[in-house]
């Protein structure tokens, strides 16, 4: 009997792509920086002696070098509970996607049964939709954040908004796919019930929606990090990675940007695995199909 | 009320004297219309009344109108011509009294309920007070011999099981017409034969008037106390075969020469399909 292949375990490969980045980051790094390094050199006042070593500590490194990479997360991590850390502002910014994403849930949950109700209200509402997608998000923030300011709504909430904008709209797209996808035979089950509309919609709709629901939810958390962002750049703000990256791109500070840069990054993953962990446990019955 | 100008109208009446019909299908013709062709005829001029407590089995190759009689009975479809009747109401009438359970070829359960949560559904949405359908459901559980996979979801339990909880589940508000469309066609011959036993126990305790949609001339004899035998193109009732077996059946009937009369007797009435 042939033995089963030994299971690898399943943080394995993203580990080994990990480690193949790292063992690129130096050579990539010497690469970019070389022509910085030789003029560095070339100036005599650094206390490096050749353009190899040299290349580890330019003041505005392209690719930062992993010791740099290292001192500026330190120094922007640091003092912990200080309001100008890089984790302090990341959490601002989870803060608004999370909100920008429960938002963006609940629209699309209306829409979306708004959109299966009827032909009609498809045909009324869906071209919107998809129009609302083709309004630059730059362009849009300003105006809400001075529109919502009118009404004195501030803080994190603007920020919220305009990343619901955009996550919304795989979520409805999604949800509405999901709650039509409805085997006829269930469908029929219900009617010989003489289920009302709420009943085949909580019973049976919502649980079988619920697959795409969660797929689509990971694209809109994305999307809508890149939202908060993006209106924390274009609104005026003073928390959140926006205004940092903002800051640190007017000190031409690469070091910075860098460490924000991996820092967003981080948080998008971990939004995205925790709907993963979230998926694994609401669809326990579909591990076994 | 046989109409002699027509002679594909086959009228069978119950014997003289038996009580009012609980069923009744009157000149029923179901015309689906197909883009660019002729139209496909699924029912041609059906009639049958059948008598509360009845075991009807309908059979005939595919394509005779069983299923879309079924469906037309369960207001699942609509006649083109003629009136359907059950209990003196219309089959929307029956359907939000909730007359009647529907039993599908494919169990069609939610995957994500458990087995008692399935048979719960219908008793949620007729929105049974919470103590009462538990106990209601754990009942019919019990009563198709599931009571130790309450908290077993449906790809857990093997099709034989899902079947009995579809079963389980059509029984548990109690109607007083099962429609069953092909429920054990998916099994194998021996888990089929145990669930025909596990049926005709389940008719004797609860007296309900059933029809049987199938393809197995076996079952239908073995089951029914009457056979209605339908022929395709166009959908159409061929004879309708009283059967006199002893009651209760069990493992003697399928051993009894009678039985093999009437099997016999179904071949026959089937022979235009063969030829």
């Amino acid at each position: 009997m042939p033995n089963p292949p030994p299971a690898t375990p399943p943080w394995l490969p993203p580990l080994l792509v990990g480690g193949a980045i790292l063992l690129l980051w130096v050579p990539l790094m010497l690469l970019t920086n070389w022509s910085g390094s030789q003029d560095l050199l070339a100036r005599g006042n650094a206390d490096c002696s050749s353009v190899f070593a040299c290349a580890f500590q330019l003041r505005n490194p392209i690719i930062p070098s992993p010791p740099q990479l290292l001192r500026g997360f330190y120094q922007m991590a640091t003092p912990l509970f200080s309001t100008d850390t890089v984790l302090f502002n990341g959490l601002i910014t989870l803060g608004e996607t999370l909100l920008g994403l429960a938002l963006a849930l609940t629209l699309g949950l209306l829409t979306a049964t708004l959109l299966v109700m009827s032909r009609a209200s498809e045909r009324m509402i869906l071209p919107w939709i998809v129009a609302s997608q083709n309004v630059p998000i730059v362009a849009l923030a300003p105006v809400l954040a001075v529109l919502l300011g009118q009404y004195g709504v501030q803080g994190l909430l603007p920020k919220g908004i305009v990343a619901a904008y955009i996550a919304f709209f795989p979520l409805s797209i999604g949800i509405a796919k999901g709650l039509r996808s409805v085997p006829s035979l269930q469908l029929d089950l219900m009617h010989t019930y003489h289920a009302r509309a709420w009943q085949v919609y909580v019973w049976l709709r919502l649980p079988i929606a619920l697959p795409i629901l969660l797929t689509s939810l990971k694209i809109s958390a994305a999307m809508a990090l890149v939202g908060s962002i993006v209106a924390e750049i274009s609104i005026v703000s003073f928390a959140g990675l926006g205004p940092m990256l903002l800051s640190r791109s007017y000190y031409s500070d690469m070091v910075g940007l860098w460490v924000i840069m991996l820092v967003a990054a981080g948080l998008g993953i971990g939004l995205v695995q925790s709907i993963d962990l979230l998926e694994k446990r609401l669809l326990f019955w579909q591990r076994q199909r | 009320m046989t109409n002699l100008t027509d002679p594909c109208l086959l009228t069978h009446s119950q014997p003289q004297g038996s009580p009012a019909p609980l069923v009744t299908v009157q000149g029923v013709s179901k015309i689906y219309p197909v883009l660019g062709r002729d139209p496909v005829v699924a029912l041609h001029h059906v009639s049958l009344e059948v008598a509360a407590g009845e075991f009807i089995a309908l059979i005939g190759p595919s394509g005779c109108g069983k299923t879309t009689l079924l469906r037309i009975l369960a207001d699942l479809d609509q006649p083109t011509q003629g009136t359907v009747q059950m209990a003196g109401r219309s089959p929307q009438q029956a359907r939000q009294d909730r007359l009647y359970g529907y039993i599908f070829q494919a169990p069609t359960l939610l995957e994500w309920r458990t087995a008692l949560q399935n048979v719960l559904l219908p008793l949620q949405v007729m929105n049974w007070p919470a103590a009462e359908r538990l106990e209601k459901a754990r009942t019919m559980l019990k009563l198709v011999g599931l009571e130790l996979f309450h908290h077993n979801y449906p790809w857990q339990l093997s099709g034989g099981m899902q079947q009995r909880v579809s079963i389980a589940r059509a029984l548990a508000f109690d109607p007083d017409v099962l429609l069953m469309d092909e429920p054990f066609g998916a099994l194998d011959e021996i888990t089929r034969e145990k669930m025909n036993l596990e049926l005709l126990r389940l008719w004797e305790a609860t007296h309900k008037t059933i029809f049987f949609v199938t393809h197995s001339i076996q079952e239908a004899v073995f089951l029914s106390t009457r056979v209605v035998v339908m022929t395709p193109n166009p959908g159409q009732i061929a004879q309708i075969i009283p059967i006199d077996l002893p009651q209760p059946r069990g493992f003697e009937t399928w051993k009894d020469p009678r039985f093999f009369q009437l099997t016999t007797q179904v071949l026959e009435s089937l022979r235009e399909v063969y030829a």
